[in-house]
Formats: structure tokens, C-alpha cells, sequence
């Protein structure tokens, strides 16, 4: 009976392990297959079929596929007991996609438990239901998830509410009016519970239909506090979205505040009557303004704006006109939003909070906005991992409002056990939120940290150090003699410098820089720093090599400072170092550098040479310049990426998670939209439109690029035909066109689209160069980038048409089939019956002596199965008689529903039946839906994400191609030719899609073909959704290629098996 | 919303994988995980938050399990680091613990609590006190009975009658011969203690623990003497908000068992129980230690169970160390461990030696930091106090029990 005991127990100590694990399920864990699972599962008794279904699942635990067993498993649905009913549930929605047929049997034993008088019963049927996704069955699950929605048990009604995402996640258009009009009813409900499961639903369903929400707001809010907490997270984010769009901002809030004193002027004084003694607390608080602005806007506007701003370095862009505005003291549904989120800052769930700090963040009074302090840093405490993301938030808010934060400094400080990220977060807000009269003990805290045994630590600190030097003027030289206090000491600090260098060289030369820009600019404070600027600059000077370009900028510029400040008994020893440093400098390997130390020592000659007034002016001049450069750069760092909604999950990996969504323009919601009818809403997105509000800079920048290729072009002499079509094209020569393939959509793929961070750093160094030129002198800049920025060209494959060769597979072989011969191929033709038959050629050939009569193909299953998702065949003509040694061809429409098992058919002739089975191929499901390179990238933007996948594999096609050629008088083919045509070729052949380009670099070198790209385009027969293909190439000409073929296609399983398949015939050698 | 949720073990096995939704995602992404874990160390395993190149992944490690969950698109990160955590403390509560073996051997439980506690990437009964209704967790009568008869269920047959009710939290209608409730001050004790050996920060962090069997529908009130102190609170959902915003009192309908009632933290305290201090010297290729360890004013309560950790530098090559009261212990992983127990009557307990550095280091320049431990009971250190707790509509008998206790949270003292 344990057979578990008597193998392992053979200490003592193992023998008391055992003892626990006595009538738990471990033999079932560590030795799952170690009996015949089938038997068991057909056992008549209960707690066999249990235990077996137990070691199902924890072969699923373990990772394996045990998906053979699932005709065996779905019988086992129609059982009594609830535990088995609980397991069988579990094993069926992990394995329902793979096998649809068999989980079609279940459905009706669902559809018998939805009637059970047991809740659990019918919930449980429901969500099993519901999570099976077969397309065919969506019809009734709408049926039962409307009719549980109406259920008298509030746990079945809040299931229904779950059931509603997953049916909307099969993307059927046809269903969507009534998936929304059961959220709309299921918001309604009068248990918070089910409200807070629609509201879920909701968000996903239908996330700008807020005019659903606004019937029901009011109740929406009372109920709130009573929904159970996870509702309560995404119902506040809804709450808050539909208020901003229905009424606009709150003009009393920090976040417009600033942005509009200037346009309303004349309104803030009526409202400052109103505030009375509010207007005085809130004028003691200083707002940073900039980064309340950068805040404010990021929120609100979509990434697109926000890329087409940045590229226009257009700052003040963002205007908002009166009307967006409204009151928070007299609009009663911002009144009552705040109300009802206001206990939630004491909900024991912290995503509660944070959701509820957001609302009061962006909504709320600024006098009230404090209320959200406190519990934003008690959360802190709940748990290691929401520290880090709590803290992430923090330190948003604290930029934008430090005045907030600055009395609970003492929350910010560190214990050893945080780990390095929340160090360093509470370094960074502790030195946004320092005052001159908590900086004292902000400093001797740092002083602490800098000892910390993590080096990337300290040097955080250390930089933390300098920023809030450079916040707090009149302290700064505390932090200085500080900081240089801790160098005397047997230069510590600077040994963990050269090591921190070392270790991570991309935080430490901003900090590094700070610190030595910071010795330039005190030079002459205090007393000891002037008796150790010598050794600290033989130290600089000493290993000035080694540097980043940042900090050997900022050595010269402190060695300068340092020497023109300079009197008595070290100026020489400064000089010596000076012109050392200057003759580095010119040898060096960035221009900047090499720029900036040839000015530096011409205008400091002049200082040497002549004592007259006007030369130290102009010394103290570009003092000023440097001086001035640094304390702008920083204050611009303030907030210099992109902000995202507080507690979203953006915000934390700092870029666009598919399915953000910025706040709502305000006032976007109008309120004609109450008047319409339910279920026919207007969806209601931000005003601004995404193309057009891109438009403009693209449009420019293209023009640019433009000039540009055409420039590469011509130079390279060869033929630009811009008409040339891809496909079917008789002229046998093939070409190569240079032309502007890096259009629009392109550009903006490869600049602004991923690098919008690049382009400060352009402008950046534009002003570093000092040459003080026009604002439009980042232009060259962004020029310089685009020529290095990959140039393609286009390729014409004229021939390909004639080279494919569509695959024939095998129906019956002549030998089984009484000499009849049976092959079928797929076909590219279009059925002219309905769109969704696949057209298939059967050639049918009579290789015996007799006459052969009366063929024909019926489906096997379809007196079987009534069902409408089983593949059903068009029925085909008869063919009477067939001739010995003739030929027939006929074209077979089968309806496949998108399955991948073998049909099954009869073949009937002379009165006998075969059976045959017919294999789909899943590259004939699509039909080829011509369009040019501009629509294809602009359908490839719009499938991001989740709507991608990639593959890669290695492709020999053409070197086989080139073998077989290679007797031919085509011998000095081009390689590049070759591998398209045969790519192209090998993709034509096996699918039934259409070649929208081929493109390879400009500047590929010979024989390495990497960059050459590949782009196909079709469209789902059934769905009619386009379904996208990129190849890209890498590796050499005449080795075999490395290929990554991506699929953009909507529906995700089409596209994993359309992948799938394409992967298998690239890599199987050509036939 | 999420779309599945690995159990890793702490070599890096997958020892469960639930799919939430229909876009499955493939194990190797836990292949993806600990490649990164081998190769960037304890910092990535830090990171609550992690984007990797086709998931946004989240990860909460509890007793070396690492709760492992997927998803591709926006969702608040708290709301899944939060669902992982109430994860983890429902399993440890119904195993009694957590490691790798009592999972392995609980696997079936723990599928069966996570599919009632989520449904398609959304949380979805996640209150104790329901799951224990709808799967029973194991006990040693159910183990027994599954030996015997080689059979036995642990899923409900019934939906518990809270789902369907208001109050979600609290069980339908349990009957009690004794109607008892028992209030625990459970406090920590958070405190730094810098160079200079002056107190930069100490504050409490407290707990109201209730543990009520109380008959019937019971609604009951709870009120303090003096909630001026309390800095900020955070309450169990069945706590009614207004009576607190009002009067300060906790009115509400509590679950049957155990349950945290509300949370609460109290600031700028101005003294710690007990005393630390170290005192540490460098030089010629050593490391003079001396460590004093008292109590500072009596609370009249004993202090227990102090103990004192500490990372010994890297730069260490060989450590001696001993003490007057209780034992020392270096650890693997060069931790120095001293607990000391209670503070005898007649001495102070001290720890003193040195540690032998590297032979090239002249001296030390970093010195560690000391974690505090201790406990004592019957004493709330916030000063907070109970005043009382009513019972409306109260039963014939009601016992009323109340408990105090504080320990150290996080308390360090750096030298």
C-alpha cells in the first residue's frame, strides 16, 4: 500500500519526513506515471479516476504534455462528485485549444450543470465554459453568460462578470454589442461584489465606453468602499478616467495650477476669495513647476503625441483652453469621487492605496492633496517587493511637489536590508526633498551611506550628494567640505572611484563629473579645499585617460576654473598641469574634447601673456558659460523621461506596456452621448487622433530623407523605377532600386519611434560644443544620425511567378486505390462560393488498364457530427468514367474552421469506399491581400506586442539552388538575387500570400547578406484580418542563413500555427 | 491581467505552472528568469518588476519560493505583487510553512486554491477565511481518513454563504457554546541608530490581531484611549470607515477566526528599550570588536530572546569572537550571529575579539552594520492602549481577552 515508504525510508530521519507525507500527495508528485494512468481513468470508481487525474496534473506541474488523455479526461466531465468535477475542470481548460473536437463533447454536459440548483455547480460550469475559447462555441456561451448574469446567486453573477473578457478575447466583432450591454447590466447590480468583477470586465471589454459609465456614476462611487479590493483597484482608475472626461481637470489641483496662472488670471482671483486661508499654506509650498508641467502632460497625452512633440522640441505645445477646466468645490461628481476614495488611503490592500493616492494626486485641492502622504508611506512597510514599486511612484510625486514629502525625510532613509534599487530610489527622493533645515540631517545620513560596502551604492550617494548641492545653494558648502572632508581621508573615496569606474561605467561618470565640477566651482571655499586642489588635480590630470568623455570635459573645464581663480604659490603647478592636461586633450579621440581644450587654451594664453582688464572679463565670461552650462543641464534632469500614470505598470519599466492608455482628454465626453441609445455609444478617445497629430513631423522628416536617398541613389548610378510591382512582373531582368524604401513609417521605426532619448542627447551635445549657434543647430545633428541610420534598398524580383511550384502531396497511392492515382495541391484560387472555402486541385489519374467510373470525394464525419465547426467539403461533382492513363483534374472547397487534423473523406469508385484523409495546410488558410510597403508598416505598427511573434531558423535553400545551377551559364548570378528569389520562391510556393517587398542595406558589404528583409502580406479567409510576415536575413551569402520570421496577425493562435508551419517548410530542404 | 503563475523552487525548478487565460505562455520564460537570476545575482532577484523580451514579469520570493507571474499587458504591478503575496500567505496558512517538499506534496491543494483564487487573470475569492470553506485545507484527520479509505475530498460540495452576502469575509452563521473574542497588540520596532550612536529614527509599526468565536452576526466596537498617537492606520475591509473618520472608533462585523484588524504606525518615538554598543577599531591588518549590549529603562516587562546579526566584511580571513553570556555563531555566508537570551541581573553582556584581514589590507574602512532582535511580552512600546471593545447586542456570556507584545523589526545600529 506505500510503496513510497518502504523504497526511501531507510534512515530514521527520512522515516519521520515520510510521516508527514503520509496522506498528502507526494507519491503522486515524485513518481506520477509510475502506474498505468489509462486503466484508472476508465476505473468506475470515483477515487481512481481522482488519483489518476491527480497524477495528470502533476505531470502538467512538472511540465510534460499529457494531452493524450484528454478524450479520456472529457468523458469523465458528466461525474457527480464535485472534486473530480474540480480536477477534470482544471486538466480541460489546460489543454481545450488543443484538442477542439474532443472538448466540444463536454459542452453539453456544461450546459446541464448551468441548470444544477448548486451555485458552485453552475459557476463552475461557466468559467470552464467560458475559458475553453473555441470560436464555435462563443454563440452559447453569450447565451449562458447572459442568463448567469441574471442569476439569483451573486457568486455566479460575478463569474458571469469574469466570463465576459474571455469571450471578448476571441476578438468576434458580432458579439461585442452584447458582451458590453451585459457589462452595462452587471455595473448596475446592487452587489458590490458583481460591480466590482464588471468593473474589471469593463476595463477590458470596453475601456472607452464611458458613457456607460456615466448612467451609473454616482451609484458607482457610493458603492466603492464596499466593492472587495481588487475591483476597487481598477473601478478608481475608471471613475477617474471618467470624470477627467466628462468634466476636465480640477483647476484648484497642483497638476493645472501652475500650467494655467497666465490664462486665467482673472479667474484665480475668484477663486482665491473663495480659498481664503487655503491660498496661504498653498503659497508657502514651492512647486517645482517644470516637472508639474512634464508630469501633467505626460499623463494626458498619448505616446504619439508625445514623439511628435519631442521631435519638435516644442515645449509650450500643450495648450488647454477654459473650458477644460472645472471646479472641484462646486462639481458635485468630482466632489463625490474624492469622497468615496478617500477611505480607500486606509485599505489594507496597497494597490488600493496607491490607486487612490493617484485619483487625489491629479483630482484633488492642493491644500488636500497631503492627506495622501501618509499612507503612500506606510505602504512602504507592507511588503520587500511593493517597496520598490511604491518607492517608484514616490519619487514622481516628490519631484513634482518635494514641498509634500520634505517633512517625513526620516521615511526615506535606509535600512541594510533594502536591496541596491530601493537604496538608490530613497537616495534620489531624500536629495529632491531636501530643505536647508533637514539637510543637515539628510547630510549626516549620507555620510553613513557612503561607507556602505556597495560600491554602486555609494556612488549613488555620492551623486545625491552633489544634486542636492546644486538644489540648496546656500548649503552647498557643507556638502563640499563634506564630501572632501571624507576625500582626506586617505583618499578613500577616490580609490572607490577608479573602482566604481571600473565596475559600471555608465552611473558613475555622471556622478564622478558632478563631484569634480563641484571642486571646480568651491575652488576657493573653505579652507581646506584650497590646500588639496593640488593633489586633486595631479590626481585628475593623472588619470584624465582613462575618463568618460563627460568627466574629461568636466576635468578641463575645473582645471580652467581652478587656474583663472588662482594666485600666489600654486599657480604654477596649476599651469604645468593645465598645458600637460591641454597637450592630452588635443590627442584626443572625440572632437569635443579636442575642440574644447584648443579654446580653452587660447583664451587662457591670452591671460598668461597680457594682465589687461578686458581679457579677464572675457575669462570670467566663459567661467559664467561653464558655469551656467552645468547648473542648466541638471536643472533639465529633473524630469527628463517620460512620466506614466502612477501605479501603472508602465511607469515601472518606463515604457509603453501594451494597453496603456493616457487619461482622457478632458472634456472629451460629451453629453450627447447620454442621449444615444445603449450599446450604440460613441467611443469616445482622446481628441487627438493618432495619425494626425504625428503627421506633421513624420511628413517633414520623410522630406528629408527623401533628398537624401535620392542623393545615394543616383551616386551609385543604378535604375530607379518606382512602378515597379513585385509580383508577376514579366520583365525577366530583375532590378535593383534604390529608392526611399526608409519612407515615413520606416523613419520612424528606426528614430523616433525608439529613440526619443537619443535625440536629447543629440541636443545635448549640440550645446556642449559650445559653439552657440541657432536653436536649428540640432538639425545637422539628427542629419548625421540618419546617415548612419541603416539606408535600404529596394529589390525587384521579376521572375518569380514562373519558379513557384506549388507542392503536391499524395491522396491515394495507385497501389491502394485499384490503380486509381490520387494527389491533391492546394491552390491559390479564390472560391467563388463563399470566402471561407479553401479551394483545393485533385488530380485524379486512371494508371490501370480498366476504365474507372463513378468517383467521388464525400466527407467522412459529416452525417456524424450536426455541429457546424467540424471542416465540411463542398460536395463535388461526380466523375463518370475515367479513361486508362487520363488524367482528370478537379478543384475540392473545404470549409476547415481553422483545424489542423487530417480530414477524413471517402473516396468512392466503382461502387467501393476508401477512406483517405486530406492534411490542411494551414499556408493556404489566408489569401494574399496585395498592398504597398507604406500600408504594410502602417498595419505592422498597429499590431504590436502581444499580436507578435518570432521565430528563427536557418535557411539552405539557396545554396542547394546554387549547387543544382551550378553547371548553368548563369553562374555570376548575384548572390543577393538568388537568396531573395529563392526565399521568395520557397514562401510563395507553400502559402498563399503576396510578396510586398524586398529590401536589403545600402552599404551591405559582399557576401554577408544580413539586413536583407523580406515582407509578405495576406489575409485570414475566415476572419478577414490581415495577417502580416517579415523575414529578415542574417548571416553570409553562401553559408546558410540565419532567418527571423516575424508574424503580425491579430488573431495570436492563427499566427502561432501560420508560424509554426512557415518555420517547417523554410527549414525542410527544397524538393 | 495576469496570464500565468510559476512556483520555482529555490534551485530553479518549476515546480507548478498555472495557465490564467488562453495566451499561454511557455515555461522557458522561467529558463529566461533564472539565467538572469545566475548571471546578475541577488540584484535581479530583488527586482519586484521585470520586462523581459516577450513577458512583464512579477516576482515575490517567500522562504526561497519564488511565486513567479506573467502578463503582456498594463496592469497595475501592485495589484499582481500583492496577489502573489496573499498567495503565498494563503498557502504557508493551509500547509503550515512553506518550502519545496510541502508543496510537491500538496500540489493538488494548491492548484485547487489557485484556480478559486483567480479566474482569468483576475483575482477572485482571495479572503482566508471563504477558501477555507471551499477547500479544506489538509489536517491530520483528513490524512488519516485518505489512508485508510484511500479516499477523501477536500472540495466543498456547497458555495460557502458569504460570497453571496455583504459581509464576503465572514462565514455564514457559526454557532459557539463560548462566545470569545481576543485582541493582540502585536508591535514592531523599527530603528536606526547611526555612527555617532544617536537615534536618527524610531517608530513602531503595530498590528490589532483578533482572533474572535463569537455566535451569530456580531458587531462589535473597539476604541482606544488615546488614537492621537497613531500616525497613519490601514484597516481590514470589514471595518466601517466613517465611525474612524468621526470618532476614532473601530466598528465593525469581524470574520470568524483569526484576522488582522487593522495596521498602524506611530512615529518619532524618543527612546529604545534596550542599548547597543559597538565599538570597532582598525589597524595593522586587524580588527579590534567590542560590543555592549544593556537594557536602557525598565518597562518593568523582561526583554527575551535578543539576538544580534551581523555581516562580517569580505575582506575577513579569519574571525574569533566570544562573549560573556550566550552563544556566538559565524554562519556560511559570513554572518556573526550572537543571542544572548535575556540580560542577566549581574553583568552586561559583551562580545569582543578580532577579526584578521586579508594580508594586504591595512585596515577596515567599512564596518558593519548590527541587526537587533528581541521580544518582549505584555508591553505595547507605542503606548498605544485599548480602552474598550463592546459587543452590541451581546450575548449571555462574552469572554474579552487582550494581549500585548513587541519585537524588533527593523532595528540597526551602525558602527
Amino acid at each position: 500500500m506505500f510503496p513510497q515508504f518502504g523504497a526511501t525510508a531507510e534512515t530514521l530521519s527520512k522515516a519521520s519526513t515520510m510521516v508527514f507525507r503520509i496522506g498528502t500527495d507526494a507519491h503522486l508528485y515524485d513518481d506520477p506515471d509510475d502506474v498505468n494512468i489509462a486503466p484508472l481513468l476508465d476505473s468506475k470508481y470515483d477515487s481512481e479516476k481522482c488519483e489518476a487525474l491527480k497524477r495528470l496534473l502533476a505531470l502538467i506541474a512538472q511540465g510534460l504534455d499529457v494531452s493524450n488523455f484528454f478524450p479520456q479526461v472529457v468523458k469523465n466531465v458528466a461525474s457527480q462528485s464535485l472534486e473530480l468535477k474540480k480536477l477534470v475542470y482544471l486538466y480541460l481548460l489546460h489543454y481545450a485549444e488543443k484538442h477542439p473536437n474532443e472538448a466540444l463533447l463536454s459542452i453539453n454536459c456544461f450546459q446541464k450543470d448551468l441548470g444544477d440548483p448548486n451555485a458552485l455547480v453552475r459557476a463552475w460550469a461557466l468559467r470552464t465554459m467560458a475559458g475553453i475559447r473555441l470560436h464555435v462555441i462563443a454563440p452559447l456561451v453569450l447565451v449562458a453568460v447572459s442568463k448567469c448574469a441574471r442569476d439569483p446567486s451573486v457568486y455566479v453573477r460575478k463569474c458571469a462578470a469574469n466570463a465576459l473578457p474571455k469571450l471578448h478575447d476571441l476578438r468576434q466583432e458580432e458579439h461585442n454589442s452584447t458582451i458590453e450591454e451585459i457589462v452595462g447590466i452587471l455595473l448596475n447590480d446592487h452587489s458590490p461584489a458583481v460591480v466590482g468583477a464588471a468593473a474589471a470586465s469593463f476595463a477590458s471589454v470596453c475601456p472607452y465606453n464611458l458613457s456607460l459609465i456615466g448612467r451609473n456614476y454616482r451609484k458607482l462611487c457610493e458603492i466603492l468602499p464596499d466593492v472587495e479590493e481588487w475591483g476597487q483597484i481598477v473601478l478608481i482608475g475608471i471613475l477617474l478616467r471618467y470624470a477627467i472626461a466628462r468634466h476636465g481637470l480640477v483647476k484648484e489641483s497642483i497638476m493645472s495650477s501652475l500650467k494655467c496662472s497666465e490664462n486665467f488670471h482673472a479667474e484665480k482671483h475668484v477663486s482665491d476669495d473663495n480659498m481664503g486661508l487655503g491660498k496661504e499654506s498653498s503659497d508657502s509650498w514651492a512647486y517645482d513647476s517644470e516637472s508639474v508641467n512634464m508630469v501633467f502632460r505626460c499623463y494626458i497625452e498619448s505616446p504619439d503625441e508625445y514623439l511628435s512633440r519631442s521631435s519638435y522640441a516644442n515645449r509650450a505645445s500643450f495648450e488647454l483652453n477654459g473650458a477644460q477646466f472645472t471646479s472641484g468645490k462646486t462639481n458635485d461628481d468630482v466632489k463625490i469621487l474624492l469622497y468615496s476614495t478617500s477611505p480607500l488611503l486606509w485599505s489594507n490592500n496597497s494597490a488600493v492605496v496607491l490607486a487612490a493616492a493617484g485619483v487625489h494626486c491629479i483630482m484633488a485641492p492642493k491644500e488636500d492633496v497631503k492627506r495622501i502622504i501618509k499612507p503612500l508611506l506606510f505602504i512602504l512597510r507592507s511588503s520587500n517587493a511593493s517597496k520598490f514599486v511604491v518607492l517608484n511612484n514616490i519619487q514622481v510625486f516628490a519631484k513634482a511637489m518635494p514641498s509634500l514629502f520634505a517633512p517625513h525625510h526620516e521615511d526615506f532613509f535606509i535600512y541594510s536590508s533594502d536591496s541596491y534599487q530601493v537604496k538608490a530610489l530613497k537616495v534620489e527622493i531624500l536629495s529632491s526633498i531636501a530643505t536647508d533645515s533637514s539637510i543637515s540631517s539628510i547630510f549626516k545620513e549620507f555620510q553613513d551611506y557612503i561607507r556602505d560596502p556597495d560600491r554602486r551604492f555609494a556612488a549613488a550617494t555620492v551623486a545625491a550628494i552633489g544634486l542636492c548641492a546644486l538644489r540648496l545653494p546656500r548649503m552647498a558648502h557643507i556638502c563640499v567640505d563634506g564630501l572632501l572632508a571624507l576625500t582626506r581621508q586617505g583618499l578613500f573615496l577616490f580609490s572607490y572611484f577608479v573602482l566604481s569606474v571600473c565596475l559600471d561605467r555608465i552611473k558613475v561618470p555622471a556622478a564622478r563629473a558632478m563631484i569634480i565640477w563641484m571642486m571646480g566651482e568651491y575652488s576657493s571655499l573653505g579652507e581646506i579645499i584650497p590646500r588639496m586642489l593640488t593633489t586633486v588635480l595631479k590626481y585628475l590630470a593623472w588619470c584624465f585617460t582613462l575618463e568618460a568623455l563627460e568627466t574629461k570635459l568636466q576635468i578641463l573645464n575645473t582645471v580652467s576654473k581652478v587656474l583663472l581663480g588662482a594666485t600666489g604659490e600654486h599657480l604654477s603647478t596649476y599651469k604645468k598641469v593645465f598645458s600637460y592636461l591641454v597637450e592630452l586633450a588635443e590627442c584626443d579621440l572625440n572632437y569635443n574634447v579636442r575642440d574644447r581644450s584648443r579654446f580653452l587654451k587660447k583664451l587662457l594664453s591670452y591671460n598668461f601673456v597680457s594682465e589687461g582688464v578686458e581679457e579677464i572679463t572675457c575669462c570670467h565670461v566663459v567661467v559664467d558659460c561653464i558655469f551656467k552650462k552645468q547648473t542648466r543641464e541638471v536643472k533639465a534632469e529633473s524630469i527628463n523621461y517620460r512620466v506614466y500614470l502612477p501605479g501603472s505598470l508602465s511607469h515601472i519599466v518606463l515604457h509603453a506596456a501594451p494597453g496603456y492608455e493616457p487619461l482622457p482628454k478632458p472634456c472629451s465626453l460629451l453629453l450627447d452621448d447620454f442621449n444615444k441609445p445603449e450599446g450604440t455609444c460613441a467611443i469616445v478617445k482622446g481628441a487627438g487622433d493618432h495619425g494626425t497629430s504625428s503627421d506633421p513631423s513624420d511628413n517633414e522628416s520623410a522630406s528629408d530623407y527623401d533628398s537624401q536617398h535620392s542623393f545615394t541613389g543616383s551616386s551609385s548610378g543604378a535604375h530607379a523605377d518606382d512602378n515597379e510591382s513585385s509580383e508577376g512582373n514579366e520583365n525577366p531582368d530583375p532590378l535593383i532600386q534604390f529608392s526611399d524604401i526608409g519612407n515615413a513609417s520606416e523613419i520612424q521605426d528606426g528614430v523616433f519611434h525608439s529613440s526619443p532619448a537619443n535625440l536629447g542627447e543629440i541636443s545635448n551635445r549640440a550645446l556642449e560644443s559650445w559653439l552657440e549657434e541657432q536653436p536649428g543647430s540640432s538639425n545637422p545633428g539628427i542629419l548625421e544620425q540618419s546617415q548612419a541610420c541603416k539606408s535600404l534598398a529596394r529589390i525587384s524580383i521579376g521572375d518569380v511567378g514562373r519558379r513557384i511550384k506549388r507542392k503536391s502531396h499524395s491522396l491515394l497511392e495507385a497501389a491502394n486505390g485499384n490503380g486509381l492515382k490520387v494527389d491533391y495541391s492546394f491552390s491559390s484560387e479564390i472560391s467563388t462560393i463563399s470566402h471561407l472555402l479553401v479551394c483545393i486541385e485533385v488530380f485524379f489519374k486512371n494508371c490501370s488498364s480498366e476504365t474507372i467510373t463513378e468517383i467521388t470525394l464525400v466527407d467522412e464525419e459529416s452525417n456524424i457530427a450536426s455541429n457546424d465547426d467540424v471542416p465540411t467539403l463542398v460536395p463535388m461533382e461526380k466523375i463518370s468514367s475515367l479513361e486508362p492513363g487520363q488524367t482528370t483534374r478537379m478543384i475540392l472547397q473545404v470549409h476547415f474552421h481553422h483545424h489542423l487534423l487530417p480530414l477524413k473523406l471517402a473516396l468512392f469508385h466503382d461502387g467501393e469506399k476508401l477512406p483517405v484523409k486530406l492534411w490542411p495546410d494551414i499556408g493556404y488558410f489566408v489569401k494574399p491581400l496585395p498592398m504597398d510597403v507604406q500600408a504594410f508598416a502602417d498595419k505592422e505598427s498597429r499590431l504590436p506586442g502581444m499580436f507578435e511573434y518570432t521565430r528563427r531558423c536557418t535557411f539552405a535553400g539557396h545554396i542547394e539552388e546554387r549547387n543544382k545551377e551550378f553547371g548553368d551559364s548563369l553562374l555570376n548570378k548575384d548572390k543577393y538575387l538568388a537568396i531573395c528569389e529563392s526565399l521568395a520562391v520557397k514562401m510563395l510556393s507553400n502559402a498563399n500570400i503576396s510578396l510586398v517587398s524586398v529590401d536589403m542595406p545600402v552599404e551591405a558589404k559582399l557576401e554577408d547578406a544580413s539586413g536583407l528583409r523580406l515582407r509578405f502580406s495576406s489575409e485570414i479567409l475566415s476572419s478577414s484580418l490581415p495577417c502580416l510576415i517579415t523575414i529578415t536575413v542574417e548571416g553570409k551569402c553562401s553559408d546558410p542563413l540565419n532567418l527571423s520570421t516575424k508574424v503580425n496577425c491579430e488573431e495570436t493562435v492563427f499566427a502561432l500555427n501560420l508560424l509554426n508551419r512557415i518555420i517547417s517548410f523554410l527549414v525542410e530542404p527544397a524538393y | 491581467m495576469l496570464q500565468c503563475i510559476f512556483l520555482l523552487s529555490d534551485s530553479g525548478e518549476v515546480m507548478l505552472e498555472k495557465q490564467l487565460t488562453g495566451h499561454r505562455v511557455d515555461r522557458s520564460i522561467c529558463d529566461w528568469f533564472w539565467d538572469h537570476v545566475i548571471s546578475q545575482g541577488d540584484s535581479f532577484k530583488s527586482q519586484p518588476v521585470i520586462a523581459s523580451p516577450t513577458h512583464y514579469l512579477f516576482q515575490v520570493v517567500r522562504e526561497g519560493i519564488t511565486f513567479l507571474a506573467c502578463t503582456q499587458v498594463e496592469m497595475p504591478p501592485l495589484m499582481g505583487i500583492e496577489f502573489l503575496c496573499r498567495v503565498s500567505d494563503v498557502l504557508s496558512d493551509y500547509l503550515g510553512g512553506l518550502n519545496e517538499d510541502v508543496i510537491k506534496d500538496n500540489f493538488v491543494i494548491v492548484y485547487e486554491l489557485l484556480d478559486e483564487m483567480i479566474d482569468n487573470g483576475f483575482p477572485l475569492t482571495t479572503e482566508p477565511n471563504i477558501l477555507r470553506e471551499m477547500i479544506a485545507p489538509p489536517n491530520i484527520v483528513s490524512k488519516v481518513l485518505s489512508v485508510v479509505t484511500g479516499n477523501s475530498s477536500n472540495v466543498s460540495d456547497t458555495l460557502p454563504g458569504a460570497t453571496g452576502s455583504c459581509i464576503p469575509w465572514r462565514a455564514a452563521d457559526p454557532k459557539y457554546a463560548n462566545n470569545e473574542v481576543y485582541v493582540d497588540l502585536v508591535e514592531e520596532m523599527d530603528a536606526v541608530i547611526n555612527r555617532d550612536g544617536a537615534l536618527v529614527k524610531c517608530e513602531v509599526y503595530g498590528e490589532v490581531r483578533v482572533n474572535s468565536h463569537l455566535s451569530g452576526l456580531p458587531d462589535l466596537t473597539l476604541s482606544f484611549a488615546n488614537p492621537s498617537i497613531l500616525d497613519d492606520v490601514r484597516f481590514h475591509p470589514c471595518v466601517r470607515f466613517r465611525p474612524w473618520e468621526s470618532h476614532q472608533i473601530l466598528s465593525f462585523v469581524p470574520p470568524d477566526g483569526e484576522f488582522k484588524l487593522m495596521s498602524y504606525r506611530v512615529k518619532k518615538l524618543k527612546s529604545t528599550p534596550i542599548y547597543v554598543k559597538p565599538q570597532l577599531s582598525s589597524d595593522a591588518g586587524k580588527c579590534r570588536v567590542n560590543v555592549l549590549v544593556g537594557i536602557r529603562n525598565d518597562h518593568g516587562k523582561t526583554i527575551d530572546s535578543i539576538t544580534l546579526q551581523f555581516q562580517l566584511p569580505p575582506c575577513i580571513l579569519s574571525a574569533d569572537l566570544t562573549s560573556n553570556t550566550g552563544t556566538v555563531n559565524i554562519l556560511g555566508n559570513k554572518t556573526c550571529s550572537w543571542s544572548i537570551g535575556r540580560i542577566p541581573k549581574d553583568k552586561t553582556p559583551s562580545l569582543s575579539g578580532t577579526l584578521v584581514l586579508e594580508s594586504e589590507l591595512e585596515r577596515l574602512h567599512v564596518f558593519p552594520t548590527f541587526r537587533v532582535g528581541f521580544k518582549i511580552m505584555g508591553v505595547a512600546l507605542s503606548g498605544l492602549q485599548i480602552d474598550k471593545l463592546d459587543l452590541k447586542t451581546a450575548p449571555s456570556r462574552l469572554y474579552k481577552g487582550f494581549r500585548a507584545l513587541t519585537r524588533a523589526g527593523e532595528f540597526e545600529v551602525r558602527s
